[in-house]
């Protein structure tokens, strides 16, 4: 009970620094998100649609996605025109994002049940037509699936970021391992969970929008 | 009417051809069966008409006009395409299924509104209670349903069935091709239906053609097909049952004997409609405990049908 007191009273007696570290990262998280969703979903439908290159660009993905944060993040910055802080780690955390988007895109417009699309040609829709009103609305819940991963993980990943220059809540995190104060690594990471729950929660009430409700009851399939 | 020229289709990374120099052609408002085994090209050729797949060689016309000249897309707009997994777009709701052909053809949105509440009704669904349901909420039945009244939304000459009504229970099945040989009588299409089961090629079609490895057996109606079988092949597809099949097909009056047993006729037991099959006649008469039944055209007796009658008709056709 001592801690919890403690922690919430860290928090309160900072909060003016945690606001400014919680601004960091949110500002620092929707901006790879953004780049991230229009580069990866358009990677994604280009290699549902060439196939020969799925393969080697989802292993890519993989590959790129197992390469510890902390040495992807400090390779960046001895590139010059990166160097310490925003774009570096914005690059970084792009580049970690690409296997969940990717691949759920790639997925998600696969596993389009194959005698809808033959319906629908047997009708008459043109391709483009087929695309866009068959199988991107019927792969919403798998592209869903890998938007709120790799905004959980982006979310988690930006804290590493302090190391290289981000005043973010990674910050107080690593603030608190030097000093061996608990207060401080409990407040950092409730603050990084509680960020990520709320970016999640946001992007379940956009998959709700989006998602026709003739797909949802089956959307908990995957 | 569409007419198939020496149709051959052999697909990539294949040397035998998945159908093989087919000719033949279809009336305006005839259903035509395809029936054979799975593999046999049938479901080839149905693809062919709409250019899902184009042939290797051959032409196809449909009222004279060579399809390989049309754009496609427009081409599948104006050919009606149920399939067996029916296709319905799970995202949509089912007035947005049945209504998009037409959303295609661009016809007004009020215009599509009515002819999707229309349909529905004709294929016997509660427009009110089904047009904003998702796929997902209907039954196996009502889905097919939902499937014939999209191919038909557009009202278009010809349609294309891929066993239709192969996905669901036996007897929904029967339900359906009652319905739907109904409907046929009010809308007349031109019909391409293609299915491994040869009761449903007797019951539905006005013509049949039987296929095997891509070459066509036999084409004719059911009743050739039952009284002549080309082969062994059409045969064994007929099935042993090959008389009393046909006793499904041959009207009471076409067996029924006349005049001379008017005094017989009218002390019958029991009474059939002079057009209603021989099968029947043998129900009621088996009902009856009878060996003889009335034929009647209206309220007009006008000759008996005899057990011995059909025995003798049986044993013509089936004693080879």
């Amino acid at each position: 009970m001592e801690v919890i007191r403690d922690v919430f009273l860290f928090i309160f007696n900072n909060s003016n620094r945690i606001l400014e570290y919680t601004v960091n990262h949110l500002s620092l998280v929707l901006t790879v998100l953004a780049f991230s969703l229009v580069l990866w979903i358009s990677v994604g439908l280009i290699i549902s649609k060439y196939d020969r290159f799925a393969t080697s660009v989802i292993g890519l993905a993989n590959i790129l996605f197992v390469i510890p944060s902390i040495s992807l993040f400090g390779l960046f910055v001895t590139i010059p025109q990166l160097g310490l802080g925003r774009k570096s780690a914005a690059l970084a955390l792009i580049l970690y994002a690409m296997m969940p988007l990717v691949r759920n895109v790639y997925r998600g417009l696969k596993s389009v049940d194959k005698s809808v699309i033959d319906a629908g040609r047997g009708m008459g829709m043109s391709t483009t037509q087929i695309l866009y009103q068959i199988q991107i609305p019927m792969a919403w819940p798998v592209v869903f699936a890998g938007i709120r991963v790799a905004v959980v993980m982006i979310t988690g990943m930006a804290t590493v970021a302090t190391f290289i220059g981000e005043r973010n809540i990674g910050r107080l995190i690593h603030h608190g391992i030097t000093r061996g104060n608990a207060e401080m690594i409990i407040a950092g990471a409730l603050v990084v969970s509680l960020i990520a729950l709320f970016l999640d929660y946001l992007m379940g009430l956009l998959e709700k929008r989006v998602t026709s409700p003739g797909l949802r009851h089956s959307s908990e399939n995957y | 009417m569409i007419q198939l020229e020496q149709v051959k289709k052999i697909f990539p990374q294949t040397t035998v051809p998945a159908v093989d120099e087919i000719t033949f052609s279809i009336n305006k408002g005839n259903i035509c069966v395809f029936v054979g085994p799975s593999g046999c090209g049938k479901t080839t050729i149905l693809r062919m008409i709409n250019r899902l797949v184009e042939p290797t060689s051959g032409n196809i016309y449909i009222d004279g006009e060579n399809i390989l000249h049309v754009n496609s897309d427009e081409l599948r707009r104006r050919i009606g395409y149920v399939i067996q997994q029916v296709g319905l777009l799970p995202h949509r709701t089912i007035e947005q299924n049945v209504g998009l052909v037409p959303r295609l053809l661009k016809w007004p949105e009020a215009r599509i509104k009515a002819r999707v509440m229309e349909l529905l009704e004709v294929v016997g669904l509660d427009p009110s209670e089904t047009a904003w349901k998702y796929p997902y909420q209907l039954s196996g039945g009502q889905m097919q349903r939902v499937g014939v009244a999209r191919a038909l939304a557009a009202d278009p000459p010809i349609m294309l069935m891929d066993e239709p009504f192969g996905a669901v229970d036996p007897i929904v099945r029967g339900r359906l091709q009652d319905e739907f040989l109904r409907l046929q009588q009010e809308v007349k299409k031109t019909i391409c239906f293609v299915t491994h089961d040869i009761n449903e090629a007797l019951k539905m079609g006005d013509y049949i053609v039987v296929m095997n490895k891509g070459k066509l057996v036999q084409k004719g109606t059911p009743m050739e097909l039952l009284s002549e079988p080309a082969n062994d092949f059409v045969k064994d597809l007929i099935g042993d049952d090959r008389g009393v099949k046909l006793l499904d097909l041959t009207r009471a009056e076409s067996l029924m004997m006349v005049p001379e047993s008017y005094p017989v006729a009218r002390d019958c037991p029991c009474f059939i409609d002079a057009i209603q099959p021989v099968k029947m006649a043998l129900e009621v008469m088996m009902k009856n405990d009878s060996d003889v039944v009335g034929v009647r055209r209206g309220d007009k007796v006008i000759g008996t049908l005899s057990w011995t009658e059909i025995k003798k008709h049986i044993h013509r056709i089936s004693g080879d």
